[in-house]
C-alpha cells in the first residue's frame, strides 16, 4: 500500500500506539498516508475506534503473524 | 452535550493512579475534552514526585510492573501525568482532601487546580463519559 510515512510502534503497549499515532498525525499533511505498525493486540481495535472518532480514515489492514499495519489516511 | 470524559479518582495505588492516565491520554488523544478529579487517597498522586505502588501484598512486585510498563513505552506516572497535560488533559485535586491531609497548594505538582466539588460536578453534568476509578 502507498504510504507518505511509517510509524513504528511495535513493543508498545496501551495507550503508547495511540498517543503517538495522534502525535505524529499532526506533523502530517491533510490527504497523506500514514503507515502504523504495531503488534499490541489491543490495536486491533483501537485503532480503527480513533480513526472514526477523530474521522480519518482507515483505509487498509494487514496482519503479518503477530504484526498489525495499519493505513490511515488523513482528513 | 460536549465531546468530554470526567473521571473521579479515589484510590492512590498503582492501578487506580494509571487507569485514568491510559484512558485520559487515549481519550485526549481522539480528541475529547477530559478532566480528572482526585479525591480522598487518590489525592496524593498529584503531589509532587510520586512513586505510587501496587496495592495490598501486590506492593512487592510494583518494580516488575514498572519495567514491564517502561520496557513497552509507558513513562513513569509523574512523567505520564506531565505528557497528559501536554495533551491538555486537565488535573484537579480536591479542596477538602487538601485540607483533611494537610496537602498544600505548593505540594501539588505544576498545572494541577484545586476544585471543589460543584465545580467538578458542573463539568460532569455536561460530559458524554464519567467514570469512577476506585
Amino acid at each position: 500500500m502507498q504510504k507518505d510515512t511509517t510509524l513504528d510502534a511495535r513493543g508498545l503497549m496501551c495507550p503508547m500506539p495511540i498517543v503517538n499515532l495522534a502525535k505524529k498525525v499532526k506533523e502530517m499533511k491533510s490527504g497523506q498516508v500514514l503507515e502504523l505498525l504495531a503488534d499490541d493486540v489491543g490495536a486491533k481495535e483501537d485503532v480503527p475506534a480513533w480513526c472514526s472518532r477523530t474521522g480519518n480514515a482507515l483505509i487498509g489492514t494487514e496482519e503479518e503473524g503477530k504484526l498489525l499495519k495499519f493505513y490511515v489516511k488523513l482528513k | 452535550m460536549a465531546d468530554r470524559l470526567c473521571m473521579v479518582v479515589s484510590e492512590g495505588t498503582f492501578d487506580k493512579a494509571y487507569m485514568p492516565l491510559i484512558m485520559g491520554t487515549t481519550a485526549a488523544a481522539s480528541g475529547t475534552e477530559v478532566h480528572v478529579f482526585y479525591t480522598f487517597f487518590g489525592t496524593g498522586l498529584m503531589k509532587k514526585n510520586t512513586k505510587p505502588k501496587l496495592p495490598g501484598m501486590y506492593r512487592l512486585f510494583t518494580g516488575m510492573f514498572q519495567k514491564k510498563m517502561a520496557a513497552a513505552g509507558v513513562p513513569k506516572h509523574d512523567e505520564m501525568v506531565k505528557q497528559a497535560m501536554d495533551m491538555g488533559v486537565n488535573f484537579y485535586a480536591c479542596s477538602t482532601t487538601m485540607k483533611l491531609m494537610g496537602v498544600k497548594e505548593s505540594d501539588l505538582k505544576p498545572g494541577v487546580k484545586v476544585l471543589g466539588a460543584a465545580a467538578f460536578l458542573k463539568l460532569a453534568s455536561e460530559a458524554n463519559t464519567t467514570l469512577f476509578i476506585g
